[in-house]
């Protein structure tokens, strides 16, 4: 499977007469977009705004960033099984409009999530303050349950950021990188003396809107299966999570994996990347159990030599990380995990919920309980009242100027578990 | 609190979901509970079915209780 991934690189944002891409500006027809979007009677209004790098303005609470992108060649469309069919995605051409993003927000739905500062130290600690962000703001109708609310800002979300994508679909990329993972037989004869490596890709999968979607199925009632690594991104892998922001994938970062993206330029030099291996986090022992039993089986059946793992969330998903591990251990495959750590705000306590002696390679996405003071900002879209509440916030987090004390766990991706933001650290 | 119990010379059965972290945290009388976001229910069951359930797990973690243990056990049955 091939994919070519073109890059219109965008450095400006503006509302405009109509919604293209000019000179690295992307123009956006406020009207029409609304036009594009709404509908959905369990929402009762939609305001878009902008939010630019170096700008004074609070986004919260933040619950999905989204990239745009446009499936120019190649069957499918962005976000298979959702807001087209299920085709299979992730050959062909896709065009994507790099440096903007979609950012959801409006009434809290549930207490886990976000905050995206466009400066400030906050701006450093999330990727999102790089990006030139149209700003979603969704108010439900009253007494709206939560989940249909989650529901309807997710589909307005993703809605948005392909209204967005079209703007890319007849611009000459001003980048193009080529991504192909050859089917299984013919990759292991294409490098046959190098090391097989898979990536295995966890899900936030708890329920109670901890959820992910494949292709439009809830990932809790997957087995764990295999993907070829460009359907992700083309939008295979969305996001529906209210889960703690700093360490949830938002589609953004879904379409975007570090991980594959590391492996892809590894790829035929250090190691041979066969592909990957899908599997969730899901709420009793019994579905643990399967489906950590089933990625040491596919890890096996496809004769791997190496495993990444990345594990999204924490908590009881710490388990889920660890029985991958040492079951793929187990069958004499080498381990490297992606995690974060909760290890109180002086950094003292036990990292994870649970621990095996064959994770011995793990790399932090830093830790989610140091405690960060975010100065106030002249603007805010969306809310500040819920600082108190989500998760990372206390009673009194937010102060009456505007600031707000909290733990890192606010902010939208600040320690990443796929990589996709900048905190690590390293043993001396 | 499993721990500082214990140390303080009484016994202590962990009911808990999660069987491997309660291994992990060393908890030595282990009941297996339903889920994490129902550890001791299910409302996928009838309000009667559910009431079995749950005394089950209430009467598994007392005979536990009483049961002399030499390692960590967890109480499957």
């Amino acid at each position: 499977m091939r994919l070519e991934l073109g890059k219109v690189l965008i450095k400006d944002m503006q509302f405009g007469n109509q919604t293209k891409v000019e000179n690295g500006t992307l123009f956006i027809n406020k009207e029409e977009m609304l036009n594009a979007i709404s509908g959905d009677d369990r929402i009762k209004g939609i305001e878009l705004d902008i939010a630019k790098p170096g700008e004074e303005t609070r986004i919260m609470p933040v619950k999905d960033v989204i990239e745009p992108r446009v499936k120019v060649e190649g069957p499918g469309s962005i976000f298979p099984g959702v807001l087209g069919k299920a085709d299979v995605v992730g050959s062909g051409k896709t065009n994507v409009l790099k440096g903007a993003a979609v950012v959801t927000t409006g009434k809290i739905v549930a207490f886990q999530e976000g905050i995206i500062d466009m400066s400030g130290i906050g701006a450093d600690y999330t990727p999102f303050s790089k990006t030139c962000n149209l700003v979603v703001v969704c108010t439900p109708t009253d007494k709206l349950q939560q989940h249909e609310h989650e529901q309807a800002v997710r589909f307005i979300g993703l809605k948005a950021a392909n209204y967005l994508g079209e703007a890319a679909r007849n611009v000459v990329p001003d980048e193009v990188k080529v991504y192909e993972t050859l089917p299984f037989a013919e990759s292991l004869k294409q490098y046959p003396n190098l090391p097989r490596v898979a990536y295995v890709y966890m899900l936030q999968t708890q329920g109670l809107m901890h959820d992910t979607y494949v292709y439009g199925v809830d990932a809790k009632k997957i087995v764990p299966t295999i993907i070829y690594p460009t359907e992700v991104m083309d939008g295979a892998i969305l996001s529906g999570n209210c889960v703690s922001a700093c360490d949830k994938n938002p589609t953004f970062s879904h379409c975007n994996n570090p991980v594959i993206e590391d492996l892809y330029e590894r790829h035929g030099k250090d190691y041979n990347f066969v592909g990957v291996i899908i599997t969730n986090e899901n709420v009793t022992l019994m579905d643990k159990e399967r489906s950590s039993n089933w990625t040491a089986k596919l890890a096996e059946f496809l004769s791997l030599d190496a495993v990444i793992i990345s594990e999204e969330g924490f908590g009881n998903p710490d388990t889920d990380l660890m029985m991958n591990c040492k079951k793929i251990s187990d069958k004499g495959i080498k381990t490297v995990l992606i995690t974060d750590e909760y290890a109180g705000r002086d950094g003292a306590s036990q990292s994870l919920a649970d621990a095996d002696r064959s994770a011995d390679a793990v790399v932090t996405g830093g830790n989610a309980n140091e405690v960060i003071e975010l100065p106030a900002m002249k603007k805010v879209i969306g809310y500040l009242e819920p600082a108190d509440i989500i998760a990372g916030g206390f009673d009194g987090s937010l102060r009456p100027d505007g600031s707000i004390l909290a733990e890192l766990q606010v902010i939208t991706g600040a320690t990443s578990e796929i990589g996709f933001n900048k905190m690590s650290a390293t043993t001396l | 609190m499993v721990k500082e119990i214990e140390r303080a010379g009484l016994p202590v059965v962990h009911i808990c979901t999660i069987v491997p972290i309660s291994l992990t945290v060393g908890a030595n009388r282990i009941v297996p509970a339903v889920a994490i976001p129902y550890p001791l229910g299910n409302p996928t069951l009838s309000k009667e079915d559910e009431k079995k359930l749950r005394r089950g797990i209430v009467e598994k973690a007392l005979k536990a209780l009483q049961t002399e243990v030499t390692g960590q056990t967890v109480f499957e049955k």
